[in-house]
């Protein structure tokens, strides 16, 4: 094998290997919207269904849906279910709603996240219609409803590992959103502090 | 300067307490052991489940889940024990027989299909062994059936937030400094706070855990329970506890700056006695503080 | 007989002075460049740790009070900054770098790296990337984030000022450092072996570094993908961990494990490829299974991409995803049984000769063993849920990767030391030295076990009372470690400068891999002409 064989070669090598470089970047940004959709999909971290209005069963078998509902501590609303919970057959639709109210002196944006629990329980948990992951904004002491409709497929009972499970947890977690944040500059969660950590004192030096 | 940092300085005390600490946490074991056997561990008649000076082994179970997770850490101790004797020996067997003076000529062998086979498959019979038992107890950790009561834990840096969702009962529970520790009492620096969660026993209880800046992770190791808090999502688990008691667990994950100051207090107390505090708790409940007041009352670094 | 390279007309190509170091491209000058950079952040990391020994000798907050104004946020600093020096500063470089640039090369009968020039700026991106480390350590309030960097706490709202910044960069120029260097090693290894030399003939610390070459290249831009990712949501206003603007903090615990997994293998391989080295060379007996060997580190390597979730049993995840995590994870013990059996197999039937790298090798399989089995422990989800942040972990990954990849860098150093410098190190002191740090480690370490089983949670700078006892022992076993790597720092500088001349090969008819045809210190250039293994391995002739 000549030198030139051999630089070629191992450039070819090399532009090989740079390249699985690259293509394992663009995988981990991939991932980005790929973790969503397997959320969506498998119900993993307990991301329930989304409703594509196909045929259900009704089953005589009954659940019970808890709401709960949580606030982010920057985000000035209060945001509470209407009922704690509701008792409904598998496979009826449910309608439930939360209320929100901005207690601050400004129109506020927010975003909330959700989630189902048990786990297991989130891929038979279909959502029809939902405020979930709209942003909403609230103008200073408004109060708006948030309606949610759903059902809990009854599939549920077929599952051995679910099939006892008779209570659903459906949480959701209100956040000022991000864009709102920044343009507010009275927000400050970030408060930059440059007092170095560690102590330079001669003490420090000399002690133990 | 606390109590215990004074001791701290006095290590010939410490040996002695080595060697007689350990002997009587073995004698403590070894009877414990003797007593599991002969009553099953959930008779109520046990210590409080909190760790020993020279403690060795897991803090005594008072859940079922608990309970199976003792017993699968012991079977798990004697296979990997016995793996690890295996191993050790070998190597000694070899040192003695096979080194330079005792066998001056090597052989030359570098293979043995047979032998390769055996300890490819054994491996995988050793870890089958494991696996059943620990399937068992992973899929009945996950069964929920339907609780009777449901408490919710919030995290925030650097105490908890209970919640009665069912009751409209609310209260935080921050750590107590080291000053207002009660040492007669038996109180124990870092674990304690000023208000415990009530608890009933006897009851299935469902946990769910959310928090509301970083994650943070809420666990009491005598329950077998550990799960993360993460804020903007809720996690869910459930227990059930068979001794009444109080029962310590400490924040297991990674939260800052406070992360060693953030203790957990479970008070397990019977259903009559829980059912007395649920009562005084909504009446105290209407005058708790806003809040305000609560920020106020921050841990400061 | 092949004979060396030491001829005027080599050394008038060899640069002398600072020149030397700063534009080397000679594969021998840049390995020792990157045990020298080792040691160096293995002195700080070292220090590091034992800082964190000395503040959990007794209950309450003591040494850290003394060092800064903010000793607990310092306290998560100094255990961020000992994991990640640890990690990408003292292994990674030490035996990829290090003893992979040494002896690959020359194992294979190459003249040296395939692009020596790229070698150069691996190595000279790692000293930037050190102190990019340091630097977020102590100007503002330091990262305290853990080496996860989990947000939110590694976001602006947990660790607002620009630390954490400074430690992205830090493993951003580290990764890019690691990543050049793996294309150099697969290229050099795929294209550069001597003519006779078959994948299959290939050494198995060659095997070992082509394994880990593979795992940095596919694992390491996952990390930089999530790390620039972190560093758009610190900065930039992105969200992709941010529920504010629809992202998920687990999302990075998972990119983060993906890579985070890999990466413990990519510790370990190498050190499992010196040690089969030694046991052979010392056993005078060829490696037992050299085909199961080499490919249980590749079904390592493999099914380590599977495994990641494992780190999060306790985040909220299904049943069924933590079942098959358990399944995948446990499978990984069964290739590295087949490692321990074939080391033992080895030594079966051998004339063993217990010298220094020897001892370290049997030290490592012993405790890599203890490791591996705690390994299985925490295998099981539901057992993790009790075990999960507590010192267990701490002592089991301590056991795998201070006491099995530690292990492993002084096997191999006391191993190649006579080929490196030219010196022959003498036997008592690296005896006691393992002897010492033998004791010393598994007193600190053993212990933890006890510890965790008690509930005792990681990353705390107090704690109980109750746990005083065994934390005591603890930090005295680092005591002994501490003094014994102390010795061992005196002992080769004295070694070094005074020691006496070696041999080019010092330990006799078991060692028969390339690098011991060659005079020690090996030359500059390493052969005259490329050795030639088609009608046998040429040093298994008796050499000079």
């Amino acid at each position: 094998m000549t030198t030139t064989d051999l630089k070629r070669r191992n450039r070819r090598t090399a532009i090989t290997a740079l390249t699985v470089m690259g293509c394992m970047v663009g995988l981990s940004f991939a991932f980005v919207p790929l973790y969503t959709l397997i959320c969506q999909v498998t119900g993993l971290g307990g991301t329930p269904q989304i409703s594509n209005g196909e045929e259900r069963t009704l089953s005589t078998e009954e659940i019970t849906v808890r709401f709960d509902a949580n606030v982010d501590r920057r985000l000035a609303w209060s945001f509470e279910p209407v009922e704690k919970s509701i008792t409904l057959k598998l496979g009826e639709t449910g309608i439930a709603s939360y209320t929100a109210t901005n207690e601050s002196y400004e129109p506020i944006t927010g975003i909330s996240t959700f989630n189902v629990t048990p786990l297991k329980a989130a891929q038979y948990f279909t959502k029809i219609e939902c405020f979930c992951f709209t942003e909403q904004t609230l103008e200073p002491g408004q109060t708006v409803d948030m309606p949610v409709t759903f059902y809990v497929d009854p599939a549920l009972l077929e599952d051995e590992l679910a099939e006892e499970v008779r209570t659903i947890t459906l949480s959701y977690t209100f956040y000022r959103t991000l864009d709102d944040v920044e343009d507010d500059e009275t927000d400050t969660i970030s408060t930059r502090e440059t007092k170095p950590i560690l102590k330079l004192s001669a003490a420090a030096l000399g002690g133990s | 300067m606390t109590r215990t940092q004074a001791e701290g300085r006095d290590s010939v005390n410490r040996i002695f307490a080595f060697l007689t600490g350990w002997a009587l946490t073995l004698m403590a074991t070894a009877s414990a052991s003797a007593q599991e056997m002969s009553e099953g561990v959930s008779d109520g008649m046990r210590t409080p489940s909190f760790p020993v000076p020279w403690q060795l082994n897991l803090q005594y179970p008072v859940t079922p889940i608990a309970e199976d997770l003792y017993w699968f850490h012991t079977y798990l101790l004697w296979i990997t024990t016995a793996i690890t004797a295996v191993v050790l020996l070998l190597l000694i067997w070899v040192a003695l027989k096979y080194n330079s003076k005792a066998n001056p000529v090597p052989s030359k062998n570098s293979h043995n299909t047979l032998l390769e086979i055996v300890w490819t498959a054994l491996p995988v019979l050793i870890l089958v062994a494991i696996a059943v038992p620990s399937y068992r107890i992973l899929y009945d950790m996950d069964r929920i059936e339907d609780p009777e009561l449901t408490i919710k834990v919030i995290g925030n840096q650097w105490y908890w937030t209970y919640e009665f969702p069912d009751y409209e009962i609310e209260f935080d529970s921050l750590p107590l400094t080291d000053d207002e520790i009660d040492y007669a009492a038996g109180q124990h620096r870092l674990l304690e706070v000023d208000t415990p969660l009530v608890l009933p026993i006897n009851t299935d209880i469902r946990i769910l855990f959310t928090a509301t800046d970083v994650l943070h992770a809420w666990t009491i190791p005598a329950f077998g329970v550990k799960l993360d808090n993460v804020p903007g999502r809720t996690n869910e688990t459930w227990t059930r506890i068979l001794t009444t008691g109080k029962y310590y667990g400490q924040c297991s994950e990674l939260c800052g700056i406070d992360h060693s100051y953030m203790p957990i207090v479970v008070h397990a107390v019977s259903k009559e006695e829980f059912e007395g505090w649920r009562a005084d708790q909504l009446a105290v409940n209407s005058t708790q503080p806003d809040d305000l007041n609560r920020l106020a009352a921050l841990p400061q670094e | 007989m092949y004979t060396t390279a030491t001829h005027a007309h080599d050394d008038h190509h060899a640069p002398t002075g600072i020149k030397r170091w700063l534009y080397s491209t000679n594969h021998k000058d840049i390995g020792t460049m990157y045990l020298i950079f080792a040691v160096v952040a293995g002195l700080v990391g070292g220090g590091l740790s034992l800082l964190i020994r000395m503040e959990l000798g007794e209950p309450g907050v003591q040494v850290f009070n003394e060092l800064s104004e903010s000793p607990k946020q310092f306290y998560n600093v100094v255990v961020t900054a000992h994991a990640l020096l640890m990690v990408f500063f003292v292994v990674m470089p030490a035996l990829i770098g290090g003893f992979g640039n040494w002896m690959v090369p020359m194992m294979i009968g190459a003249p040296d790296m395939a692009f020596p020039r790229m070698n150069n700026i691996s190595f000279w991106l790692m000293p930037p990337a050190l102190i990019l480390l340091i630097l977020s350590s102590v100007m503002g309030q330091g990262a305290g984030t853990g080496w996860t960097l989990y947000p939110p706490l590694s976001g602006l709202a947990g660790q607002p000022d620009m630390s954490v910044d400074f430690a992205i960069l830090a493993l951003h120029v580290a990764g890019a450092s690691s990543i050049l260097g793996a294309t150099n090693f697969i290229t050099t290894i795929l294209n550069m072996r001597a003519p006779g030399m078959t994948m299959h003939k290939m050494p198995l610390f060659v095997w070992a570094t082509l394994i880990t070459a593979i795992l940095l290249l596919l694992a390491m831009p996952v990390l930089a993908g999530a790390l620039t990712m972190l560093l758009a949501d610190r900065n930039f206003g992105t969200a992709f961990f941010d529920p504010r603007g629809g992202g998920d903090p687990l999302l990075w615990q998972h990119l983060f494990w993906f890579f985070g997994h890999p990466e413990v293998y990519i510790m370990i391989l190498p050190a499992f490829g010196i040690v089969s080295h030694i046991v052979s060379t010392f056993s005078r007996k060829p490696v037992f299974g050299y085909l199961g060997m080499a490919y249980a580190m590749a079904s390592i390597g493999v099914v380590g991409f599977a495994v990641w979730a494992h780190h999060m049993y306790t985040v909220g995840m299904g049943v069924n995803y933590r079942a098959y995590f358990v399944a995948v994870t446990m499978a990984i013990a069964v290739p590295t049984g087949v490692k321990i059996f074939s080391w033992i197999a080895t030594m079966w039937g051998g004339s063993i000769q217990f010298k220094t790298p020897m001892l370290w090798a049997i030290g490592f399989i012993f405790l890599f063993t203890v490791g591996g089995v705690t390994g299985v422990v925490l295998a099981n989800a539901g057992m993790d849920v009790a075990m999960h942040d507590t010192y267990y972990v701490v002592a089991h990954f301590h056991y795998v990767l201070s006491l099995g990849a530690i292990f492993g860098i002084f096997a191999g150093f006391y191993y190649w030391f006579d080929k490196m410098t030219g010196k022959s190190y003498p036997e008592w002191a690296g005896q006691l030295h393992f002897y010492t740090t033998f004791i010393g480690v598994n007193v600190l370490f053993f212990p933890q076990h006890f510890l965790g089983l008690a509930g005792m949670p990681r990353r705390y700078i107090d704690y109980p009372d109750i746990f005083a006892e065994w934390n005591l022992v603890s930090t005295y076993g680092a005591y002994i470690s501490v003094a014994s790597s102390v010795f061992f720092l005196i002992a080769t500088v004295i070694v070094m400068t005074s020691g006496k001349k070696s041999v080019a090969n010092p330990w006799g008819e078991g060692a028969t891999t390339l690098e011991w045809m060659v005079p020690s210190p090996a030359p500059f250039h390493t052969f005259e002409e490329q050795p030639d293994l088609t009608s046998g391995n040429p040093v298994a002739q008796p050499a000079e």
